[in-house]
Parts: C-alpha cells; structure tokens; sequence
C-alpha cells in the first residue's frame, strides 16, 4: 500500500477561538482538509503559539478572553515582519465598525459562523496563494538585491583598475584645477593630462555616452592612447585620429565619447583645440578679460570611421597667465524644481560676476547649488592655466634594459619628402630613435623641443613659406593656420632633411642634429641681433634652440639650422 | 504608443514619428520600427519626426547612430525634421547635421 | 427529532467531519453551554450580556440548534434597549429551548456510539 504524502498545500494552520466545541469542530474540519492543526483558546496564547511554531496561517475568532483577537492579530502580524501570515477573522460581527477593526489590525479574511466547509476551504487556497505570492517578491528581491551587490562590487573593480591608469598622468601639475564628482566615471566622465616631452600639456576632458561599467571600460582604451601617444611626442590630430579609430573599432555603434582636447604649449603660447559635441569651453584672457568660446566643431569620437574622421584643430594665441575652462554638460544641464535649465546664459552671467579668477569653481558650485536647491554629484569642470614651465618637469620614462647594449658610434640621414610632409609627423619616431642612447634620455625633452622647432620652421617657414609675423593675435593665428593647411593639401615639391650624427666623446658624447629645408631662407644675422623678448609670439625660435642645445648655428641663408647635445658618463 | 511608422505606398519612404521624450525608454520601440520584416526591398530613404518630441538625450543620438548604421551607413538617406529649438541645440552641439539632414 | 430545533442536515455533516470525536464533540458542547447560561443569569452589565449571548449563538448555529442561535441573536442584538425585566424573560426563553435540544444531543449521543 502507497502512503499518500499530505497534498502540496498542506499548511501549519493556527486556530485561536475561546469557545471549546467550536474549537474541537474547527480542528477536525482543518485537519480533514489535509492540514496540521494548532489551537489556542484566547489571544494570549495564540501569540505564543505563533511565537513558538510559526503556523503559515491563522484562523482568529474575534471575541476572546485574556486577550481579544484584535490585539493579538496585531502583535502576530507584527512578529511575523516581512513574512505574510495571513489572519482569517472568526466572526459573525456584523457592524461596519467592528468589521473595519479587523481589517485595521492586519486581518486579511473573514469567516461567518456556522462554518461553512466548502467556503473555509475556499478561502484557505486563497490566502495560501498569496502568501506564497509574498514569499516568492521577498526571495526575488532579496536576489535582486544579490545581483546588485555583485555589480557593484565589479564596478568597485573598475574603477580601481582605471584609477591606475588614470594616475599616470599628471592631473596634480601645479596648473591645473578641477573639479570631478565622485561618480564621474560612472557617469563617463574622464578627465586625462599629461605632458608631451616638449613639456607641453595635453588635456582632455570626456564623456562617454552612458553610465556605469560600459562608460569606465570605453575610457581604459582611449586614456592608453592618450597616455602612449603624448608621452612618444604625437600631436593633437594624431592622438585623436588613433583614439576615434580605437573607440570606433571596439565600442558598439551606439556608444561614443564626446571629447575636448587640448594642448598648451608653453613655448609657442599657443592653444590647439578639437571639440567634438562637448559644450563650449572657454579660453580667458586675463589682459582683456574676453572669453572666447571653444565650440564644439566635431562629431564625437568613436562614430566616424578614421577615413572621414575630421582631425583639424584651431589654435589660439595664449599668454602667461590666461586659463581655459572646460565643463561637462552636468552643468548646463541642471534642473530647478520646475525644469527650467541652468543653461549657458546662467553660466555667463556667473563668469560676468566672477571678480576672482581663483574662485570660478566655488562660483559656479554656488551658483548651481541657489539653482537647483542642493549640489549635484555628477559635474566635472578643469581649468588650465599658462604658467611659466620652469618647475614643471616633465618625469623622465624609466626603462627595463641595462643599457648595454646602446648605439653610441653611428649616424642617420632622412629626406621628407611633400607627399610624406603632409601625412607623417616623423618627431615621435626621431625621439624613440634617439632614445636609445641611454646618455641622452635625460635630455629628451630639450631634444623634443628642439627637434620641433627646427622641423616645424624648415616647414612651415620653410618649405610652406608662411609669414609667421602674422600670428600677432587671434585672427592673424587663425588665418596663419589655415594657410599652413591649405599649402600644405596643395604641396607639390619641397624636402625637409634631418641629420643626426652620435659619436663618442671620452666617457660620454655627443649627438649632432642638422635641420635642412627647401625653402626660401631668412635673414639669420637680422634675426640673432633681435633681444630675446620672452613675450613673443611669433618668431623662429632661433633662441629656443641656441638655449637648449649648444653651438647653434644657421648656414646656408637660413636653411640649413645645426645644433648639439653633450653627455657624460652616466653614473 | 509613443513611436509611429509609416511607409509610403510605393515602399521606398519610412516615416518613424517619435513622440514625448526621446530617451533609452525608447529603445526596444525605436529599434523595432525599422527592423521590420516584410518588405522586399528595404526603404531608400527614412524619415525621422521628432514634431511631438520634448527631449532628446545622448541614449537617442546612439539610436540614430543604429538606425543610420542599420540603413546602409554612409550611404544612408535620414532626415530628421521638425525638431524644436532645444532638441536642434542637442544635435549642434554633437554635430550631428554631419551625419543627418536635420531640419 | 424535531427539525425545527435540530438541523439534522447540520448534525449529518457534524458526524462525518469529526467521525469518532462525534460524541465528545457533543459532550464538549453541552458543557459549554451550561457555563454559558449560568453566565447569562449572573451577567450584570450589558456588555457581559451581549458577550456571552454572542458566542452561545456561534456555537449553536454550528451545532445546528438553529432556534437556539436565532433566540441568543435577539438577545446580543437588543441588550442595550431591554428593561431588566424583559431581560429575565429572554434569558429564561433561551435556557427552555437549551433544556429542550438537550435530550435530542444526548439521544444523538448514544445512537452514534451504537453504530461505531
């Protein structure tokens, strides 16, 4: 013979009713519906049988001694928390009154005496589907809940990774403030700098297009380009083309990052500016107090392929002293209680108001906190000034190998030629080049510096033939880097050559560099005899490269420029 | 429902109105109205009407993205008409008249 | 058995729900009610009144002793408007009509012991 197991529903089911003969009936109709049976005669009783063996339902008569049922509903209901214990009332009560009482103190069902088997038994199934219903929203949130740990946890993970990563730069430069939310690269926003081995600084200030774990992991890819690429000596438009083609490459097509990139370059005092689809930044000068608006110009990266990526930057004359502003759009896009927004006017009339160029930040903190009623957790704001680069060293790489194994006796010789001039910046790869000379790794910036003066002159004064008198303000440097663009698409013939010669020199040496361009030539005697005025725009750097390197020299009517390195034993 | 299509009797204009806000909410509806089956030959030209849309986030500008790429990518035919001065503002500053006609 | 005060429609399912217990269900019962006109003659306040009659009424309507149930209703449900008097008097009615099923649960007593 098969032992029946008691049906699925069977249930531990409370009976709290002070009338014994009811109680007894009550019992055998339960039990004989397949379910455990415990009784209590008044409400006292009924709340320590529940404290004790935790039936899944009760059965409560109303009227009891000691305690009535409407006390002790409410206390079981209140031991059972988040648990549903459902209480059916025992009563043929028939005041509103007294029936509201029940339902007030938690009752969820009520039965009519004479009890009615088919109805109880109705009832029963019904409550018990709730309470399972119960049962079932509790586990899914307490999994929920789970589930939202984990990912919290992997975030938590991210961040530390890309924090990491993000430390490699140089956010801590004496020039530059910012501001950044706790929760700015979980709202994608990324904010890099480094210095490029002229000792210029490359800013940029992002915002990846959703929030969480997908905004940190597109920022990873792109702050190793950004990193790799400044440090090697690679240029705004390179920089960015290579990091447009990375996030098009891994980022599916609805993600993108809207970015603004900056280089200041201390020596030219120039900035070069790439906007795409961040809010204006703004370039303050102190002498007149104008702030130009740095406009969004581009698609944001990661959306064109890199055969119609658009890599032209603006350049504006910067002097010591004048800062660049950048924002993320967290703070146009602040609301007030009526959904008005903070919007570029408030903004305006903030940096109208703004007597201390110091305190921009804390003004416009304020300025949103009057706004909206309380500070938001999600602004990112930089600002970058032009200081004097005398204390900010660029840090120099530090390399694995022993060194060797160096070249120091050897010489090489390049020809850039026009079709290659317009495409190829071939400084990063002259550095690393010259960087393998161990002695001269010390000096990589001055070399870089260098290296660039004297490339940028034999082409653009060179082989372009601009005037570089033109860059005396904003529109002269406007229209001199258009006509550097435009020459250059149109370059037919024209050479630059760099020589460089290393050789020995008792326990160190010494690197030669030649610079030849096909060009017109200057007035290199008219040029020397000029004071050195440090506040000069233009010029061709002439003193640049006589301080830097050593027996600097002009030939050949200025087209041909030479310059050397010295080193010493390294100790 | 908050997005509507439309495709013109000779199938080669799909019109998709976009209405109340366009945000991630959107997403499924959004992707739905031009991924359907059915037609032979797939539209050659698709409008977006963005008249009854209020706002437009950076998770909207990625849908376009999709639909763009879904419809040939650079040798797609979008325009987006109607768009209020707020919602222009949003696709000028992302430079979005780049890749769509936007009026 | 008189149908009027004994639903035997009611005792029927009574046996077949507590099947052996059926005996001391009814025993359970007649002492329950005992107490329970004991405490209608003694009650002195209304409430206690109202009490007492209210659960007599449950119980005999689930032991189908219908006319008992509907007298202990009357009483519940007047109480408070009731002279002293006309108190005694429904009280006493209610203790007749006890003194009347009494027999009939006893005589349904020992027919159930003889079929088991």
């Amino acid at each position: 013979m098969i032992t029946v197991q008691s049906a699925p529903e069977s249930l531990t089911i409370l009976i709290a009713e002070d009338s014994a003969a009811d109680r007894m009936l009550l019992s055998s109709i339960v039990r004989r519906q397949g379910h455990q049976v415990l009784t209590a005669a008044n409400g006292a009783e009924a709340v320590d049988v529940f404290r004790q063996q935790r039936p899944q339902l009760v059965l409560m008569d109303a009227m009891m001694p000691v305690m009535d049922g409407f006390a002790a509903a409410a206390q079981i209901k209140a031991l059972a928390g988040e648990t549903l214990v459902p209480i059916i009332f025992l009563t043929s009560l028939s005041e509103n009154q007294a029936l509201a009482r029940c339902l007030e103190v938690g009752g969820d069902d009520f039965l009519a005496k004479p009890y009615n088997q088919v109805i109880l038994a109705a009832k029963i199934k019904a409550m018990d589907r709730l309470r399972r219903l119960q049962a079932t929203v509790v586990q899914q949130r307490d999994q929920i809940a789970r589930h939202h740990e984990y990912l919290l946890n992997e975030q938590r993970v991210a961040k530390a990774v890309f924090d990491k990563v993000a430390h490699s730069g140089c956010l801590n430069a004496p020039n530059i403030r910012y501001l950044q939310s706790p929760y700015a690269l979980f709202n994608g926003d990324l904010l890099l700098a480094a210095f490029t081995p002229a000792g210029d600084m490359h800013v940029l200030l992002g915002d990846f297009t959703g929030h969480g774990l997908p905004a940190a992991v597109g920022a990873m890819p792109l702050a190793e380009v950004f990193y790799g690429m400044t440090a090697k000596g690679y240029g705004l438009a390179e920089t960015l083309r290579e990091m447009n083609a990375k996030l098009k490459r891994i980022l599916p097509v609805d993600m993108f990052c809207c970015a603004t990139m900056l280089c200041l370059s201390f020596q030219n005092r120039s900035l070069e500016v790439w906007n795409g689809g961040m809010p204006d930044g703004y370039l303050h000068s102190i002498a007149s107090g104008e702030r130009t608006p740095l406009t969004a110009r581009h698609l944001p990266l990661g959306v064109l392929s890199p055969q119609t990526f658009d890599d032209r930057t603006e350049v504006f004359p910067m002097a010591l002293g004048d800062r660049v502003f950048l924002l993320s759009d967290g703070v146009i896009d602040t609301c007030d209680a009526d959904e008005q927004l903070f919007g570029v006017q408030r903004l305006q009339q903030v940096f109208a108001a703004n007597r201390q160029p110091d305190t921009l930040f804390e003004d416009i903190e304020q300025a949103l906190r009057d706004f909206r009623g309380e500070a938001r957790d999600d602004v990112s704001m930089v600002e970058v000034s032009l200081l004097e680069p005398a204390h900010a060293n660029p840090p120099v790489p530090v390399y694995s190998d022993s060194g060797q194994s160096c070249p120091l006796d050897w010489s090489a010789s390049f020809e850039f030629r026009a079709a290659t001039l317009k495409r190829f910046n071939p400084l990063p790869y002259l550095l690393h080049l010259l960087q393998e000379v161990h002695g001269l790794r010390a000096q990589s910036g001055a070399l870089y510096s260098v290296l660039a003066e004297l490339y940028s002159n034999a082409l653009e004064h060179g082989v372009l033939g601009l005037d570089s008198s033109l860059k005396r303000d904003v529109a002269g440097f406007t229209r001199y880097y258009q006509q550097r663009n435009a020459r250059l698409d149109e370059l037919k013939e024209g050479y630059v050559r760099v020589h460089l010669q290393v050789t020995p020199e008792g326990e160190g040496g010494c690197l030669a560099i030649g610079v030849e361009d096909s060009g017109k030539g200057f007035d290199v005697g008219q040029v020397l005899e000029r004071p050195v005025d440090p506040g000069r725009l233009s010029g061709r750097g002439v003193n640049l490269v006589r301080q830097l390197g050593r027996n600097a020299s002009w030939s050949d009517d200025g087209r041909s420029a030479r310059v050397e390195f010295y080193w010493k034993a390294l100790a | 429902m908050s997005v509507v299509t439309q495709l013109s009797p000779d199938g080669k204009k799909l019109t998709i109105s976009v209405k109340g806000r366009f945000d991630f909410a959107k997403h499924q509806e959004f992707r739905k109205s031009y991924e359907r089956p059915g037609t032979e030959v797939p539209p050659s030209s698709i409008v977006v009407d963005l008249k009854e849309a209020t706002y437009l986030d950076s998770s909207a500008l990625g849908m376009l993205l999709l639909l763009r790429d879904h419809a040939g990518g650079d040798d797609s035919d979008i325009r987006v008409v109607n768009s209020s001065s707020d919602v222009k503002k949003i696709l000028a500053i992302s430079n979005f008249d780049k890749l769509f006609d936007i009026s | 058995m008189t149908g009027e005060h004994l639903n035997p429609k009611v005792l029927s399912a009574l046996r077949e729900v507590m099947e052996d217990a059926y005996p001391q269900l009814l025993d359970t019962f007649l002492a329950d009610s005992e107490e329970r006109l004991q405490s209608l003659r003694k009650a002195e306040q209304t409430a206690q009144l109202e009490e007492v009659a209210h659960s007599f009424k449950g119980s005999s309507s689930n032991m189908g002793a219908d006319r008992l149930a509907k007298l202990c209703h009357e009483l519940e449900s007047k109480a408070k408007t009731l002279s002293s008097l006309e108190i005694l008097e429904r009280v006493a009615a209610i203790d007749v009509e006890f003194k009347l099923v009494r027999p009939l649960y006893e005589a349904e007593r020992q027919r159930s012991l003889a079929d088991s």
